[in-house]
């Protein structure tokens, strides 16, 4: 760092023909956790737009906590980039200064531990070859912010989806709702039905992910429901677990299901198994235990990766009926080939719901349903509004539409 | 008894649940030192965690070996696959490298911990082939659709393939390539994108009905 510690260059101090650097401002980032501090100067006054700038010409940034000395580089590019309009804000949140350079300093990156109110100060140098120009020094502080604007177009949309929810909640109160038909869950009676009538296990695999997953915690809504028909048909089922937690939470869920069940005595704390917390130790596992005990169902639910068709492809050798869900839709094709029913996404999110077929629970499926309605129309109305924003080369109108929908 | 089984772990996680959301909208030093604070609560539950895991591992194990129960001799493997890598990795103070080279820790990850996870990897590749036969047999309109589409994947990416679309399909000035990246870069990605997006909706509204209370199956129900 001390190497990059600039002392004020006799270059800088040499007289110049460049143009002089006017306009040169330090204030506080919008938005940010008070850690970034944004420069801005003039480009017109240098010429140093696009167009006009002369090959060579550099831009060097230089800050320091002290209001002279201890400089320290913190940028340096060609006159020309760093725009005002290549800052990445919304335009309800950022306005555009024409010709004006405009460039982010992550002050973390030079000092660690300053507070909220800590001075810092800048100064830029223009360089072309021997002949250098250096601004005015300028200082700001920088101050953590308590609204993310950005991401108010996020905002807005959430609290839509929030108003919406609570209406289908108590909306699903006064009377019931039609939910289509999902296959893949309607097969798990006939896969538990199966086992039962073969005298074999079911294995219910939770994926490799962590309870704050999901798709994980989906899984474990199914498992709750797959396993109280366990208990009604008093079948076996085993769930080995990648992630103690995971296994802690099952352990519970399972146990409650026997209970509503009205078969507690049939419940075994070894349902439940930690089996490895690596990912192909714990594939290797559960297909040695796939191979040797020839299940009659094999349930695929939660968060998987490359072990996904290390699984489903022993489970298919071994003739068990396959139902699988995940949420990673690169892993979907394998399901698809080597299962019988595959769950696609949100379907997996639903099967909680679709299975326990409590009113409070559907309804939330209206929200996403819902919620793919509006998405729909934005993108049918986007695409047209698009298309002739640069048919007729509104550039402005074009950015605006796509900063509605841009993630923040 | 209500409280303590059901009203306080609600409020418990409608609290943790519209903190985490809000402090995706407030970029202030708080929110991210809570957020801090509860990724640290996070590794330390899951270290208590792994305990659990373990005592369930080598209870389960035992039982099977206690009983006498089908495969009840790959348990064994499992205490003595776990004794070799703790005395190994006592042994060597923990380290998997000194200056003399690969320490016994080391030696068991290299040689036989890296050896096994790499052929789990490597048998990835026979199962893509069988489920790729699998898949090819046309049972329905979709799977006629995926036949074609990945025929002429395959065929685009070999050079014979490409000879071939070149004599049958060269009069039609549309390359294999060329057909290859539309099939990539449209009907691929609009499917992916339409999941994602389904996706994302279910995983908002999945985390609605867990922070305001309406899903509350994991805790029972009673």
């Amino acid at each position: 760092m001390f190497a990059s510690v600039l002392a004020a260059s006799p270059v800088f101090a040499a007289k110049s023909t460049l143009p002089p650097i006017t306009g040169f401002t330090a204030g506080d980032m919008p938005y940010d956790s008070g850690s970034i501090a944004l420069l801005a100067w003039d480009a017109d006054a240098g010429g140093d737009t696009a167009a006009a700038v002369s090959p060579g010409t550099l831009y060097r940034v230089f800050v320091s906590s002290l209001e002279t000395g201890g400089w320290i580089k913190a940028a340096e590019f060609p006159a020309g980039e760093k725009m005002s309009k290549n800052i990445e804000l919304p335009f309800w949140a950022w306005k555009v200064q024409g010709n004006t350079h405009a460039l982010k300093v992550e002050l973390n990156n030079y000092f660690s531990g300053f507070k909220d109110g800590t001075v810092f100060y800048f100064k830029i140098a223009k360089v072309k070859g021997a002949a250098a120009i250096e601004s005015e020094v300028v200082s700001s502080v920088t101050v953590s912010n308590w609204f993310r604007l950005d991401r108010l177009n996020n905002l807005i949309l959430l609290i839509i989806l929030i108003i919406v929810f609570f209406w289908a909640v108590f909306h699903a109160r006064r009377k019931g709702l039609f939910i289509r038909r999902i296959a893949g869950l309607d097969a798990i009676d006939e896969a538990i039905g199966r086992a039962t009538e073969m005298g074999k296990p079911i294995f219910y695999v939770p994926g490799i992910g962590s309870m704050s997953s999901i798709s994980t915690i989906a899984s474990a809504f199914i498992l709750g429901e797959v396993s109280k028909k366990v208990a009604q048909y008093d079948s076996q089922i085993k769930v080995p677990h990648y992630d103690p937690i995971v296994m802690t939470v099952c352990k519970e869920v399972v146990k409650q299901s026997y209970m509503e069940a009205g078969r507690p005595d049939s419940y075994r704390e070894d349902i439940n198994q930690f089996v490895s917390a690596d990912q192909f130790s714990y594939a290797a596992s559960v297909d040695g235990m796939i191979s040797r005990e020839k299940p009659a169902a094999c349930f695929y639910m939660g968060y998987f990766m490359a072990e996904s068709l290390l699984l489903a492809e022993v489970g298919a050798t071994s003739g068990a009926i396959q139902i699988a869900g995940t949420d990673v839709e690169h892993q979907l094709p394998f399901f698809f080939t080597a299962c019988d029913y595959t769950l696609i996404g949100e379907e997996l999110y639903a099967a909680g719901a679709y299975l326990s077929k409590e009113p409070m629970l559907l309804s939330a499926l209206k929200v996403q349903d819902f919620g793919k309605l509006v998405v729909m129309v934005s993108v049918f109305f986007s695409m047209i509004l698009v298309a002739l924003g640069a048919r007729f080369g509104w550039e402005g109108f074009v950015r605006g539409i796509l900063h509605l929908f841009r993630n923040y | 008894m209500k409280l303590i089984k059901k009203q306080i772990p609600l409020a418990i996680v409608f609290i943790t649940g519209v903190f985490t959301l809000v402090s995706y909208y407030v970029p202030n030093k708080t929110s991210i030192d809570y957020i801090e604070t509860m990724n640290k609560w996070q590794n330390i539950v899951v270290a208590f965690a792994f305990l659990l895991g373990l005592v369930s591992l080598f209870f389960s194990h035992y039982h099977k070996i206690a009983r006498k129960a089908d495969g009840w001799g790959y348990s064994i493997f499992v205490f003595v696959g776990f004794l070799t890598i703790v005395i190994s990795a006592y042994v060597s103070g923990g380290r998997q490298m000194t200056d003399a080279g690969l320490t016994p820790l080391g030696w068991s990850f290299k040689y036989i911990y890296n050896a096994l996870s790499g052929t789990m990897f490597a048998v990835l590749a026979f199962y893509i082939v069988s489920t790729a036969y699998r898949s090819f047999r046309i049972k329905s309109l979709q799977a006629f659709v995926l036949f074609v589409a990945a025929f002429i994947l395959i065929l685009g990416k070999v050079p014979l393939g490409q000879i071939i679309w070149d004599l049958a399909l060269g009069w039609t000035g549309a390359g294999v390539d060329q057909v290859i990246e539309w099939i990539m870069q449209v009907p691929a990605v609009a499917g992916k994108r339409g999941i994602m997006i389904g996706i994302s909706i279910g995983a908002i509204v999945t985390s609605l009905k867990i922070i305001f209370g309406i899903e509350k199956q994991y805790m029972g129900k009673d």
